[in-house]
């Protein structure tokens, strides 16, 4: 089965480790992810900038390590990211911007690449809000 | 063509949980994630309300645990690998976000 996987929370949200759970246990599953895409607040799980508290659990950090364990398509909204001042080198430049937030394995597209997931895959779920 | 809607916020905070069941298919499933498992808080009426549709209820089990909320009998706790078979078990997956 093929899962696309959209995040529409910030890292700090409950919903953010509901959906890393999720995309575990459908790999361990023997499931397909096809595509991990980050929108609206869900684009900070991609920032390096961010740093969490020691006592807590560092999304962006654990994201970063699934998606470069198992080599996967994580996709960040780029109009999401810009207004929201997540930016890899590329865009940084273009907007001569000093700082650089987002780096591989991210990667920074349009919508049409949910679109395109969702084409693909068998299953879309989202996870966001609370 | 059955749905699985997913709930995560509290009851107490909005209206989603009732605006799911007003248009829940005979076929669909209800999943409390997060907050939205204190509907399951006793004597409340959320939990009186789940109760008397005897609807097809899912309860993600940590999120449940980890606010001392009790799962009746009458509905079913579940991990992430159970919530991902759900997930293929019915054709779409509707996140109230």
């Amino acid at each position: 089965m093929k899962f696309a996987i959209a995040l529409f929370s910030a890292a700090h949200a409950p919903s953010s480790r509901r959906a890393l759970l999720f995309a575990q246990a459908a790999l361990a599953g023997g499931h397909e992810i096809v595509r991990l895409f980050f929108y609206q607040d869900g684009v900070f799980n991609a920032s390096d900038a961010v740093v969490t508290p020691q006592d807590e659990q560092d999304l962006p950090k654990q994201w970063r390590a699934f998606i470069n364990e198992k080599q996967l398509d994580g996709v960040v909204c780029i109009a999401a990211a810009l207004r929201r001042g997540v930016l890899n080198e590329e865009e940084a430049k273009r907007y001569q911007r000093e700082a650089i937030s987002l780096s591989a394995p991210w990667e920074l597209s349009g919508l049409g690449q949910l679109h395109d997931a969702v084409q693909d895959a068998d299953r879309l779920i989202c996870f966001g809000g609370a | 063509m059955s749905t699985l809607h997913v709930l995560s916020h509290s009851p107490y905070g909005d209206d989603r949980l009732s605006s799911c069941l007003r248009l829940l298919g005979s076929a669909d499933a209800v999943l409390l994630s997060g907050d939205a498992v204190y509907a399951l808080q006793p004597d409340t009426v959320p939990f009186s309300t789940l109760q008397e549709r005897a609807i097809r209820l899912f309860v993600l089990i940590e999120d449940a645990q980890a606010r001392a909320i009790e799962i009746p009998d009458w509905a079913k706790a579940i991990d992430y690998p159970a919530f991902v078979e759900l997930s293929i078990h019915h054709a779409k997956v509707n996140s109230w976000l």
